[in-house]
């Protein structure tokens, strides 16, 4: 919750103020008691009764002042709406075992709201299967269930790739992200991190999701050799991220893979809006007024 | 001093007037009240002089002739002596309540206005035929202790004990009626008549003075109260404070629960001391300030 005009929440300072006179006033009573000679009898038969009820009224005021004043301060809370316009690129390594990923892109397209446009690189050595940013997500899915895997990491060109295919170099653009997922170091092409510096200049942010364990191994294409170590480069990633305006994610399993997925899908297909609730807050102050102005004329004989 | 501590109540009416032919009317009935310590009833100890004849003994050295007995002397050829029961003036003692819950009164007058008539009704009658008037006031922070005196000074004294008032707030002394009770036991030294003016109101462990009190003298207690006391009116929020504690207390007089709660404890207190008074064999009076107070005394007493 954020306020358009913070300043009125310095009246805040009249609550304790009010307390303070309260007490006051219940210590100037002491001088207009009533000379009564029965008191302890008197103090017998009203016992018993809650003094909650009695000071519940006092509170619902004090309630209902804290009520109105944020309301002075036009509160506003905000939440996540459908983007209309955004582009989404998902680059994809194929270079390792990507089966796992292509179940969870899948999943990432489904949770896209159909407004966002979704495009799809598949990479290996190359950028070797590319879709532009279009409506029909079932495209950027056939990019992705196409691939099949194998061949080194060029990441950097594939970044560039998606950077030229979101902007078309124009700086003015719709909102865009790139998901890149990869289980390996950049070993070909461009300079991963020039690239995501470049990515921040154009206000594309590159979320990057780091697929496999440290102790994963590929079958060697050599029938005779020993299995390929191929441990993520978790690092990188965080660099590429972080150098781009990104987040960085870490998924080591398929299911993880698809809440990461699920995430992003959410996130970057909204954009945060800000409404004004001002008006809910008045009407609880109100209504808290009229409660303690009942329960005061019920319980005291008199208004709070 | 006590001077220094007592105070006319704000608010105070004076007893009103005090009829001389309702004096004449209750002396009879205070007469009767008390005749139980006259010649006749109870006797005093020892010889005097008297009219009732005690006894007949013979003359012996330092009797006065006077009282030597006719018949009886001649009738045994030896001197004898009349000798007589003892008739003394009657004394009356004055238990007053000067505490300061005296000082209130919601009706035609003050509890404590009330209270002075009484006393000067009672004095007025006590210095009759010779009698004399004492008095003994409780409830301030120090307590006033009058000699019995006759006549007129007597009565001058008192009024001017009562001209005093009562205690200012803020004192309270739990027990002043029983020690009030019992010093006037130590003072009144032959047998005559207490009358214990009071509200009885948070007042304790008076009842074992009271009564030993009652072994010699006739005793009168005469409680004053007040209608707001037994009953509450339905007046909304009030906050009250106890003159002698200074217990301040907030209540809500509409609701009917508090209201009738509060009319049961007082009723219940008040039946406590009426028991108390009636298993003492004291005689209750009790008056009203709601009420015209003399009738209501007179009817009592007749």
């Amino acid at each position: 919750m954020s306020f358009v005009s913070p300043v009125w929440l310095v009246a805040l300072a009249v609550i304790p103020c009010m307390l303070a006179a309260r007490l006051a006033a219940r210590r100037r009573a002491r001088r207009y008691a009533i000379r009564f000679t029965a008191v302890p009898t008197l103090r017998l038969a009203a016992q018993g009764r809650p003094s909650i009820w009695r000071r519940l009224p006092g509170a619902l005021v004090l309630a209902a002042l804290t009520a109105v004043v944020l309301a002075l301060a036009r509160p506003q809370l905000s939440d996540r709406v459908a983007v209309g316009e955004a582009s989404m690129m998902l680059v994809t390594d194929h270079s390792g075992s990507m089966a796992a990923a292509e179940r969870s892109a899948d999943t990432f397209i489904h949770e896209l709201p159909s407004t966002v446009r979704v495009g799809a690189i598949a990479f290996s050595s190359t950028p070797d299967a590319v879709q532009a940013p279009v409506s029909n997500h079932a495209a950027a899915q056939e990019v992705i269930d196409g691939q099949t895997a194998g061949g080194a990491t060029a990441t950097g060109d594939a970044l560039q790739l998606a950077l030229q295919l979101l902007d078309g170099g124009d700086a003015k653009h719709p909102p865009s992200a790139i998901v890149l997922l990869s289980d390996g170091a950049a070993n070909a092409g461009v300079d991963v991190i020039t690239v995501a510096r470049q990515a921040r200049q154009d206000r594309i942010p590159i979320e990057t999701v780091a697929l496999g364990t440290p102790g994963g191994v590929l079958a060697n294409p050599d029938p005779l050799g020993a299995p390929l170590a191929v441990p993520p480069d978790p690092q990188l990633m965080a660099q590429i991220a972080q150098a781009s305006g990104g987040r960085a994610f870490d998924a080591q399993t398929a299911d993880q893979l698809s809440s990461i997925y699920e995430r992003l899908g959410k996130r970057l297909g909204t954009v945060a809006r800000r409404h004004d609730v001002t008006a809910a807050f008045a009407i609880v102050g109100v209504v808290l007024l009229a409660l303690a102005a009942a329960g005061a004329t019920r319980w005291s004989g008199r208004l709070p | 001093m006590s001077v220094t501590v007592l105070d006319p109540p704000a608010g105070r009416q004076g007893p009103g007037p005090i009829p001389q032919q309702l004096i004449d009317a209750l002396d009879l009935a205070v007469s009767r009240l008390v005749a139980r310590t006259l010649p006749g009833d109870r006797r005093a100890a020892g010889v005097g002089l008297g009219t009732e004849l005690a006894q007949l003994r013979p003359y012996e050295i330092g009797d006065d002739v006077r009282h030597i007995e006719p018949s009886a002397t001649a009738r045994t050829g030896q001197p004898h002596v009349r000798l007589h029961v003892p008739e003394r003036a009657l004394t009356t003692w004055i238990v007053l309540d000067v505490s300061p819950s005296m000082a209130f009164g919601t009706a035609r007058r003050l509890k404590a206005d009330v209270a002075e008539g009484v006393a000067l009704v009672f004095g007025r009658l006590g210095v009759r035929r010779a009698g004399s008037l004492g008095l003994v006031t409780f409830g301030a922070p120090t307590a006033r202790v009058l000699a019995p005196r006759g006549s007129k000074p007597g009565i001058v004294a008192l009024r001017r004990a009562l001209a005093e008032g009562v205690a200012r707030d803020g004192c309270r002394q739990p027990e002043a009626l029983a020690h009030a009770v019992a010093r006037t036991a130590r003072l009144a030294r032959q047998p005559g008549l207490v009358v214990a003016i009071s509200d009885f109101r948070d007042q304790r462990t008076w009842e074992r003075p009271l009564g030993s009190l009652r072994m010699r003298h006739s005793v009168v207690a005469v409680e004053i109260s007040d209608p707001r006391e037994a009953q509450l009116p339905a007046a909304g929020h009030l906050a009250l404070v106890d003159p002698e504690t200074g217990a301040r207390i907030e209540v809500d007089t509409s609701r009917p629960r508090v209201r009738r709660r509060f009319a049961e404890l007082e009723r219940e207190r008040r039946a406590q001391v009426a028991r108390e008074l009636r298993r003492l064999r004291v005689d209750h009076v009790a008056l009203s300030t709601a009420d015209d107070w003399l009738p209501a005394l007179g009817r009592h007493l007749r």
